[in-house]
């Protein structure tokens, strides 16, 4: 009799222990529910399931532009830098996908890592691109620590309602890709 | 959490190669103790490819198949490396059943094949705790127990430490080559890590705080988990009233 079957008793006595073991399973799932208070809706934190931290920051034509001010909208916040490659390499799909669903609900939030590139280089990539959603400046790296910042390119999928569906760390991400997270995003009912 | 590993100017995504390691080294695990399950390491190796290789291929296509108008204005993306672009539970399924169609074919008896996987199977799940340790998935409830950590602002269960020890304590209880695990009668070396496992996951579920929920708050996967248990205990019995064969 090997060590884990000696667990478990002689047969004769092994329904009720199994019971017992399953009764126990069960008691603890409903010990360990999740109740409304455990919830994650209204905690705000970097990641799937919670909701986006919020920030304002000027673009490149010195417009402020507040994330909180666009609730009710999909939004893509993508962390970037002109000199990361794959940022350069996915910028294409995001202006295809803006030009696609902008009117729609989407809004795409360009974040240039300024603290770590320069503004100079990031306009002229921006305008050589022809990109026509905001490139916002994080000259203080404020964003990047506040969405704790580990590779660029970064990419949050936000919904109507403010909370992050999904982060992508790295790139370059495929056009088919944004298309189904976006179709996904514009579906759901505003809050 | 460190989602990425800088080496040099290359920024290598730390929780997928985790993954693939834990396939490397419990494919390797496995390699070294076939021979107790009548199987020699070619077949293994051979059985676990065709089933990763059908498993990428059959998620990629699912993907496809289920969004074709995502890839209509850009079809080259059906070969992206992007890891979003998979199904992963209708390619686990293809996977699975490539692998038993292999071994039907080979003619691989199909308990002492699962009982040879089962090393891999082992590393694979510690493997996969680490990952979601680097990728910050999986984390914990909000706790205030001593050793909860500090996790956004809130105190939290170190969930996925949880999940580490108990798929170390599950590995180095089945390593390999101890001397019960050869009395045991075809099947029941797999056998003993499922029920293991899905104990595991019925417990350390429970202190996660990202759970896929039910109606009522239960945790999807301790559900799932419970009904697995069972019908491990089940089979235990069904096993152990069989004769044991020479």
């Amino acid at each position: 009799m090997t060590p884990f079957e000696r667990l478990l008793p002689a047969r004769a006595g092994k329904i009720p222990t199994h019971l017992i073991l399953l009764l126990a399973g069960a008691l603890w799932i409903w010990f360990s529910r999740v109740t409304p208070q455990d919830a994650l809706a209204g905690s705000v934190a970097p990641r799937p399931g919670f909701q986006a931290p919020d920030f304002d920051l000027p673009d490149s034509q010195g417009v402020q532009i507040s994330l909180s001010a666009l609730r009710g909208q999909a939004v893509i916040i993508n962390l970037w830098a002109s000199w990361c490659p794959p940022c350069r390499q996915e910028m294409p799909a995001l202006q295809k996908v803006y030009r696609d669903y902008h009117e729609q609900g989407l809004e795409i939030l360009a974040v240039n890592a300024t603290s770590q590139d320069n503004i100079q280089a990031a306009i002229e990539f921006s305008t050589e691109l022809g990109l026509t959603f905001p490139i916002l400046i994080d000259t203080d790296g404020r964003v990047s620590r506040l969405y704790q910042l580990q590779s660029l390119p970064t990419t949050y999928f936000l919904g109507r309602d403010g909370s992050i569906q999904e982060v992508i760390v790295g790139g370059p991400m495929a056009e088919a890709l944004l298309r189904v997270r976006i179709e996904r995003l514009l579906g759901q009912a505003a809050p | 959490m460190m989602p990425v590993l800088q080496v040099g100017p290359v920024a290598l995504p730390l929780p997928p190669l985790l993954v693939l390691v834990g396939i490397w080294l419990g494919l390797i695990l496995a390699e070294r103790h076939v021979a107790h399950f009548g199987l020699n390491a070619d077949q293994l190796f051979n059985l676990v490819l065709i089933g990763m290789i059908s498993g990428l291929v059959g998620a990629r296509l699912a993907y496809v198949i289920r969004y074709p108008q995502a890839f209509a204005g850009s079809p080259l993306d059906v070969f992206s490396r992007n890891l979003g672009l998979f199904d992963p539970l209708i390619g686990a399924v293809i996977g699975v059943l490539a692998a038993v169609i292999y071994a039907q074919r080979r003619h691989f008896p199909l308990l002492s094949t699962l009982d040879a996987l089962t090393p891999g199977l082992a590393v694979f799940t510690f493997a996969l705790a680490l990952s979601h340790l680097a990728s910050g998935d999986a984390f914990g409830a909000p706790s205030n127990l001593p050793w909860s950590l500090e996790l956004w602002g809130i105190r939290r269960h170190p969930a996925q430490i949880y999940d580490a020890v108990g798929a170390a304590l599950i590995l180095g209880y089945l390593w390999p080559g101890r001397k019960f695990l050869g009395e045991m009668r075809p099947g029941g070396y797999f056998l003993s890590f499922i029920t293991l496992t899905s104990a595991a996951r019925l417990i350390l579920e429970g202190f996660r705080g990202d759970s896929a929920l039910l109606p009522g708050g239960l945790r999807a996967a301790q559900v799932i988990a419970w009904l697995i248990f069972g019908i491990c205990l089940y089979a235990i019995d069904r096993i152990k009233s069989q004769p044991k064969l020479e």
